[in-house]
């Protein structure tokens, strides 16, 4: 039923607001799709990650519990076990006990 | 040989069309990767073989393409073409690594179970144990080469992207700074390599015409029909549908600039469109219909793109200008520069527009390329006297008539924009000519489409404009919004527009200037994702996300408070002291909840958060103690609801009716219409008199006096009737008649009434004592009075003398009599209903 059909005030105006809210939603998932990999590290001391990214090596190192975001599009990375894997930039590495684990 | 003049202008096009899939991949979600499915459902000892193989493949790729480097590393087009690629080359190493994840974690989920080999003086494990656990560290070893061979191969292609990005960083600086020895190029033989080449084209075009009349004419016939109906169908139908807005009317006085853009705007987009469809499809079915034939299908492209860019530039012009209309221009010029800003900006697209068709010509021909420098610098030249001929123009005029030229910045800048083109031309720079004369025109155009957004922005954003817009007027009239709201939205929109100018065209400048659009993309990827500052990373994404969140949750709580009050509530009978105070807890609740998971979509630690509550708790307990205690009260208020909106309430000296509970102060609007804003917490801990609490029973008493001497029988008689002859006054409780003292100077009586809805309390004690008044008259029953002033009694006047001023003041009465009872009639004609006096 369009909005102008609407018997009472009330209706009507909620109506109105349900558009923009589809609007809203629409606007948030929109912007709420742009995502990186993440890296946490659940262990107590600081771990390290090898990440090749854009043609260069580098060290990321992970301090006790901390999260850190990294590898929008792609990139491959040495894990601590010495296992090498590629990651699409959606990815999250998870470290405990020395060990990590990509979900 | 393939000029590099040539390639530049196509990579100004191909730039555009890489920054239009950017942003459309920005917007979309990421690609997900097939492959790992895939991987699932192979053998292990396959995959590693496959993958090897697929890695071979791409490498083998790779080399070919370094080569083609090397080959074609003048080209700056298929310099792009070889990095979008290798792009695509790297991601597909990407990939097929990413095959091996599955099987990498069940190999690593294996070797823990099976746990450590043994240490030297442990006892021996089982020889199959350690045959698997070899197993699966050399297949694990195999895996990991593989993935290292991809990690290598896109190392290399980045390394190459970075070359091939040196190598046409290196190719424009040539370009710019190669200068062609004119004098060879604009000799006699000039003309006889054009002759030939014309004959050339001629004899392609003609035996071309030829092949398609004898073989294709049907196919040809039924090509442009179709072309040319779509093309109708799009101009027509899009005339029916914006119609209004699509021409202007010379009739409009002074059109608001809102709607001479919508009408420029339409004006510009369907014809142009219309053009590009006939043009677009035209191509597209003679290709369909194999009517094109050798290099034929290259000219007709290029003549497609040409002759719709130029209709595209005469069309914006005309409608940015409108010669004929003054009324509805955009740019505030006089009408002959309009006309002649028109033909000079028509003429600069088509010179730019003939030079990129004739390149294509002189590149497919194989033409010496003396030929392709004569051709520019004719071109470069002529747009240089086009600029400097628009620089002189005097477009404005003064009050006292005389013409005034540009404002001087861009006077000049146009000016030695047209100098340095020709200086460039003539000093043999050409590619340097070539390439600024372009980017004038692309970025001009760029910064006036943004300088009459600009515009735009500034007249939805002066006060009332918004509600004449076609949008705000089917606010007005759909939504509760009122000219006050609008005008607040009509700000909003101004300010997005504005920023929305200025996130579209910044990167198309950027682009033009030989920014990458990768850097571009980087840009926008850090501030879309987050800088940090110290340990807090400030998102613009998240905090956007977070406002929506706490937007969408606001809607839903009101949506869910007028459902809720609107139909559960209304229909079910509830008491509104009730309704409101639900509505009033679920409005609060339901902001509370979207604050917080909007904190917590915007990524706040909400940890962090409750650390500096509680380090202000202290704070609060000294400094915001009053308003917590009176949110407190205002809670309790809600709860408890010794008083509801519309009660007639006294509380200290405030006596009225209540009109809104907030949280922290109740509104209460005195009899003498003063709003009093009363504090929560004098509301609870003080006492609260409320007359309409339970219902609005309430009594009044009437105070009589009667003189000593008096029948007091008679009088209470009387009293007692009057009382109960009311309409008002309630049989029970009774009416009751108190003879309340003996006073010092009459005899006090009280009469005591119950009335039904306390409010018209006035309304009865006037009742009464006019009846207990005439009454008393009527029985001589004295009321004694104090000592009451003596009020001297004019005399009369004297007989009047002067007629004619006695006639005129009556008349004058008379008139003011009518025009009273008029004004009294119009009062009651507007539906005013007479309302009833306060009750105190």
């Amino acid at each position: 039923m369009p909005c102008e059909m609407q018997q009472r005030r009330w209706e009507h105006r909620y109506c109105n607001m349900w558009k923009s809210l589809v609007a809203a939603v629409a606007l948030a998932a929109a912007i709420g799709s742009t995502h990186a990999a993440s890296a946490v590290n659940k262990d107590a001391e600081t771990r390290t990650l090898i990440v090749t990214e854009g043609g260069s090596k580098s060290d990321l190192a992970l301090a006790a519990g901390e999260t850190v975001e990294f590898c929008p599009n792609g990139c491959f990375v040495t894990l601590p076990n010495g296992d090498l894997e590629a990651l699409t930039g959606s990815e999250t590495v998870e470290i405990s006990g020395g060990v990590a684990r990509i979900k | 040989m393939p000029l590099p003049l040539v390639s530049r202008q196509q990579i100004m096009l191909f730039r555009l069309l890489r920054l239009i899939l950017i942003l459309a991949l920005v917007v979309s979600a990421p690609p997900s990767f097939d492959a790992m499915a895939q991987a699932l459902g192979q053998g292990a000892a396959g995959l590693i073989t496959d993958q090897q193989k697929v890695i071979q493949g791409l490498t083998a790729k790779t080399d070919d393409l370094e080569k083609k480097i090397q080959q074609d590393g003048e080209d700056d087009a298929a310099l792009v073409d070889i990095r979008l690629q290798l792009e695509d080359l790297s991601r597909a190493a990407l990939t097929s690594a990413l095959a091996f994840r599955s099987r990498l974690t069940d190999i690593n989920n294996r070797i823990e179970v099976l746990g450590p080999p043994p240490a030297a003086g442990q006892p021996q494990e089982p020889d199959i144990v350690t045959g698997e656990r070899q197993a699966l560290a050399s297949e694990k070893a195999e895996i990991n080469a593989v993935v290292a061979s991809a990690q290598n191969l896109s190392i290399r292609i980045s390394g190459l992207v970075d070359k091939i990005g040196n190598m046409r960083s290196a190719l424009f600086r040539n370009l710019l700074t190669k200068r062609y020895v004119l004098s060879d190029a604009l000799s006699p033989e000039v003309f006889s390599d054009a002759h030939d080449e014309y004959a050339n084209l001629y004899k392609a075009v003609s035996s071309w015409l030829i092949f398609a009349f004898k073989f294709k004419f049907k196919a040809i016939l039924a090509a442009t029909f179709v072309a040319l109906g779509l093309a109708l169908v799009l101009l027509v139908g899009g005339r029916r549908l914006f119609g209004r807005v699509f021409e202007a009317d010379p009739t409009v006085e002074q059109p608001s600039y809102l709607s001479r853009l919508s009408v420029a705007f339409w004006s510009t987009l369907l014809p142009s469109l219309a053009v590009s469809v006939f043009l677009a499809s035209t191509v597209f079915l003679f290709n369909y219909y194999n009517v094109l034939r050798g290099d034929i299908g290259v000219f007709l492209n290029a003549l497609a793109a040409v002759i719709a860019v130029v209709f595209g530039v005469n069309r914006l012009t005309n409608a940015a200008l409108e010669p004929r209309l003054p009324n509805w221009r955009l740019i505030p010029v006089e009408t002959g520069p309009a006309r002649w800003l028109v033909r000079l900006t028509t003429a600069m697209a088509v010179v730019i527009g003939v030079n990129y068709f004739l390149s294509i010509v002189n590149d497919k021909m194989g033409s010496p390329l003396s030929l392709t420098i004569a051709r520019s610098f004719g071109a470069t030249i002529i747009f240089g006297v086009i600029l400097i001929l628009m620089a002189m123009l005097r477009p404005f005029r003064a009050r006292d008539g005389s013409w005034r030229p540009w404002p001087a910045w861009l006077r000049y800048m146009a000016l030695a924009l047209g100098l340095f083109t020709i200086a460039a031309a003539l000093l043999g720079y050409i590619g340097l000519a070539i390439f600024v004369s372009v980017q004038v025109l692309v970025t001009g155009t760029i910064l006036i489409t943004s300088y009459i957004g600009f515009l735009s922005a500034r007249a939805i954003g002066e006060e009332g404009a918004f509600a004449d817009t076609s949008v705000g007027r089917w606010l007005s009239a759909n939504s509760s919004y009122d000219d006050a709201a609008l005008d607040q939205l009509g700000l909003a929109v101004s300010v997005a527009i504005n920023l929305m100018i200025v996130l579209v065209f910044l990167p198309l400048i950027l682009l033009m200037w030989g920014f990458q659009p990768g850097d571009i993309e980087a840009w926008a990827y850090r501030l879309a994702t987050g800088i940090t500052v110290g340990s807090v990373t400030i998102s613009v994404t998240g905090i956007l996300s977070g406002i929506i969140v706490f937007i969408i949750g606001y809607f839903l709580t009101r949506w869910f408070q007028g459902w809720l009050d609107g139909s559960v509530m209304a229909r079910g009978k509830v008491d509104t002291g009730v309704r409101n105070s639900i509505r009033l807890a679920v409005g609060y609740s339901g902001v509370a909840l979207a604050a917080l998971v909007g904190i917590s979509a915007a990524g706040i630690d909400l940890s962090n958060l409750a650390l500096v509550a509680g380090a202000l708790s202290l704070g609060i307990g000294f400094g915001l103690q009053n308003v917590v205690s009176n949110f407190v009260s205002g809670l309790i208020l809600l709860a408890e609801r010794p008083f509801k909106v519309g009660d007639w309430i006294v509380a200290g000296d405030v006596s009225g009716t209540v009109k809104k509970i907030s949280v922290r102060a109740t509104e209460i609007e005195t009899f003498q219409r003063q709003s009093v804003i009363l504090p929560n917490s004098n509301l609870i801990n003080n006492a609260v008199g409320n007359w309409t609490h339970r219902n609005k029973l309430g009594r009044v008493d009437i105070k009589v006096g009667v003189a000593y001497g008096s029948d007091v029988k008679k009088v209470h008689a009387i009293l007692t009737e009057i009382a109960r002859g009311h309409p008002m006054v309630l049989k029970n409780p009774e009416p009751f008649v108190l003879f309340s003292n003996f006073g010092a100077a009459a005899l006090e009586f009280e009469i005591r009434v119950f009335l039904a809805d306390v409010m018209n309390g006035n309304i009865a004690q006037n009742d009464i004592r006019f009846a207990v008044l005439e009454k008393f008259n009527g029985e001589h029953i004295e009321i004694p009075s104090m000592p009451r002033a003596v009020v001297e009694v004019r005399k009369p006047e004297a007989w009047p003398t002067d007629d004619d001023k006695i006639e005129a003041d009556f008349v004058e009465q008379e008139q003011a009599k009518v025009e009273a009872a008029a004004e009294a009639k119009k009062l009651a004609k507007t539906g005013r209903k007479a309302r009833k006096p306060d009750p105190d």
